[in-house]
């Protein structure tokens, strides 16, 4: 069997984080969490740690969901984004415009969120190696 | 040389490791606190840690300038693009090209310019006044103020897609009353920095009670204050005349100093008319009906001579002009000053002559 998916997830609110983290643990991922933008960042430049799905909330203290989504489109270029904001369109059109793959809005069904992150990660196996 | 960030409080090494991990990324950088925190110190240092410190940190105030002096200050003018524009100038997006652009209190920024500076956010293009071109802009903006932005926003004051587009890095320093612990360092650093500035001062160090003292207070004006503090110190060697002349916390001010300069009362029939006198002038600079602390943190002698200087220079400019039939060639003359500083004045004191 493939080694499990690797997620990140990054929002400031912990039920939320806490949520997440048993859901995408009990659909099989291999998950870490972060509460805002700088401690994703300490992870993503932990070189023990590898991530292939990075699913962002996007108004956070420190360095914002658009910033970080800005940083690791430049520095893991690999990594897949899916972004959510509850804060209107704004956020979610700097979001787009920073490159997230996915831009979704808040409230969302945790099963519409794998599926997506699935469809990231799947299109992403279909690339031929190069 | 610009001055460190100093503190050893969780906040601030987290502030000091933000920096760090972000200061090479030149995304937009939004700094909130306080007046005095140090949100200029934390934008130095931003610029200091990054790729860009070999180049420009240009600084301007958007509380500072009428909205028509900072729209040309930002973007440059070209010749004759108004009244008074004899040549070519270029703005701050020019100057601090490849470099920092600190917008410091950009919640004061009049609304069409916020308009504006969104337009240059997006598009990394700016021209200036006169001009049909747009010019490509590679600046890091990095903006501060002191007021609750989502407050101005609410109160449509400011605009909510500028807010988001700045608040990329968003970096809240907070007050020194809750963060004590940097009290100590703060004080360190601005004795050694005095001293080596002024050798031959003799101010000595507060000691263990005084320190404690020092920490127990509330310093609303917050490092800028505690650095004030010091510099006196250093001349008045006196702490117990330092603290004399502190504000008072909040709670225990409401009755002595209001009273003293609400009603004249407590002074003596003699002193009455002079501190009726006194008080008319002063208030002329400062709001004198504020709480006594906030009224203290605002009778800087520098502010208020500049505040006195203005209006007696608006008076006499206006007098001249006035004068000579608004014919500003002569008055500049008059006045003894340059042709573009008389223009630069009446812009600033918004002198314009009577419409015909």
């Amino acid at each position: 069997m493939a080694d499990p998916s690797r997620l990140l997830i990054v929002d400031d609110n912990e039920d939320i984080l806490s949520t997440f983290y048993e859901f995408f643990n009990s659909m099989g991922y291999e998950v870490k969490t972060a509460i805002d933008g700088l401690a994703a960042l300490k992870l993503l430049r932990d070189e023990s740690l590898f991530f292939d799905c990075l699913i962002t909330d996007l108004v956070m203290p420190n360095i914002s969901g658009v910033g970080l989504i800005s940083i690791v489109k430049k520095e893991y270029p690999h990594l897949k984004i899916i972004a959510m904001t509850g804060y209107g369109d704004q956020p979610g059109a700097l979001a787009s415009e920073a490159h997230a793959d996915v831009v979704l809005f808040k409230p969302i069904d945790l099963f519409k969120i794998e599926n997506k992150v699935s469809q990231l990660l799947n299109q992403n196996n279909d690339k031929p190696e190069d | 040389m610009s001055t460190p960030l100093i503190g050893v409080s969780k906040s601030i090494l987290k502030i000091k490791e933000l920096i760090n991990h972000v200061a090479n990324t030149c995304l937009n950088v939004l700094i909130t606190g306080e007046t005095g925190v140090g949100k200029e110190v934390v934008a130095q240092s931003l610029y200091a840690e990054s790729n860009r410190s070999t180049k420009n940190f240009v600084k301007i105030n958007c509380a500072a300038l009428p909205e028509t002096l900072l729209e040309s200050e930002l973007y440059g003018y070209e010749k004759g693009a108004f009244t008074g524009a004899h040549k070519k100038r270029p703005g701050k997006f020019q100057t601090a090209d490849k470099g920092v652009l600190f917008l410091d209190e950009i919640g004061d920024m009049p609304l069409a310019l916020q308009s504006k500076m969104l337009h240059v956010l997006q598009s990394g293009e700016f021209s200036p006044l006169g001009s049909d071109h747009e010019f490509k802009t590679d600046v890091w903006v990095i903006a501060a103020s002191n007021h609750n932005l989502e407050e101005r926003i609410s109160q449509k004051n400011f605009r909510e897609d500028l807010f988001y587009r700045l608040n990329i890095i968003k970096i809240d320093i907070p007050p020194l009353r809750k963060r004590k612990e940097d009290i100590s360092p703060l004080i360190e650093y601005y004795f050694r920095l005095y001293k080596s500035e002024y050798p031959d001062n003799h101010g000595s160090k507060p000691d263990s009670d005084t320190l404690a003292k020092l920490c127990d207070y509330s310093w609303p004006g917050n490092v800028r204050q505690l650095q004030n503090c010091i510099k006196k110190q250093m001349i008045l060697n006196s702490w117990s005349k330092i603290f004399e002349e502190l504000p008072k916390e909040p709670s225990e001010n409401t009755s002595d100093i209001q009273t003293d300069e609400q009603q004249n009362g407590t002074l003596s029939s003699e002193d009455n008319e002079f501190g009726n006198h006194r008080s008319t002038i002063i208030s002329e600079f400062v709001d004198l009906s504020t709480s006594s602390d906030k009224l203290f943190e605002d009778i800087s002698l520098k502010k208020i001579k500049k505040l006195a200087s203005n209006r007696v220079e608006k008076e006499v400019i206006t007098f001249v002009l006035e004068k000579v039939g608004w014919n500003r060639s002569r008055a500049a003359k008059i006045l003894k000053i340059s042709y573009k500083t008389l223009l630069y004045k009446m812009t600033e004191f918004d002198i314009h002559p009577p419409v015909k």
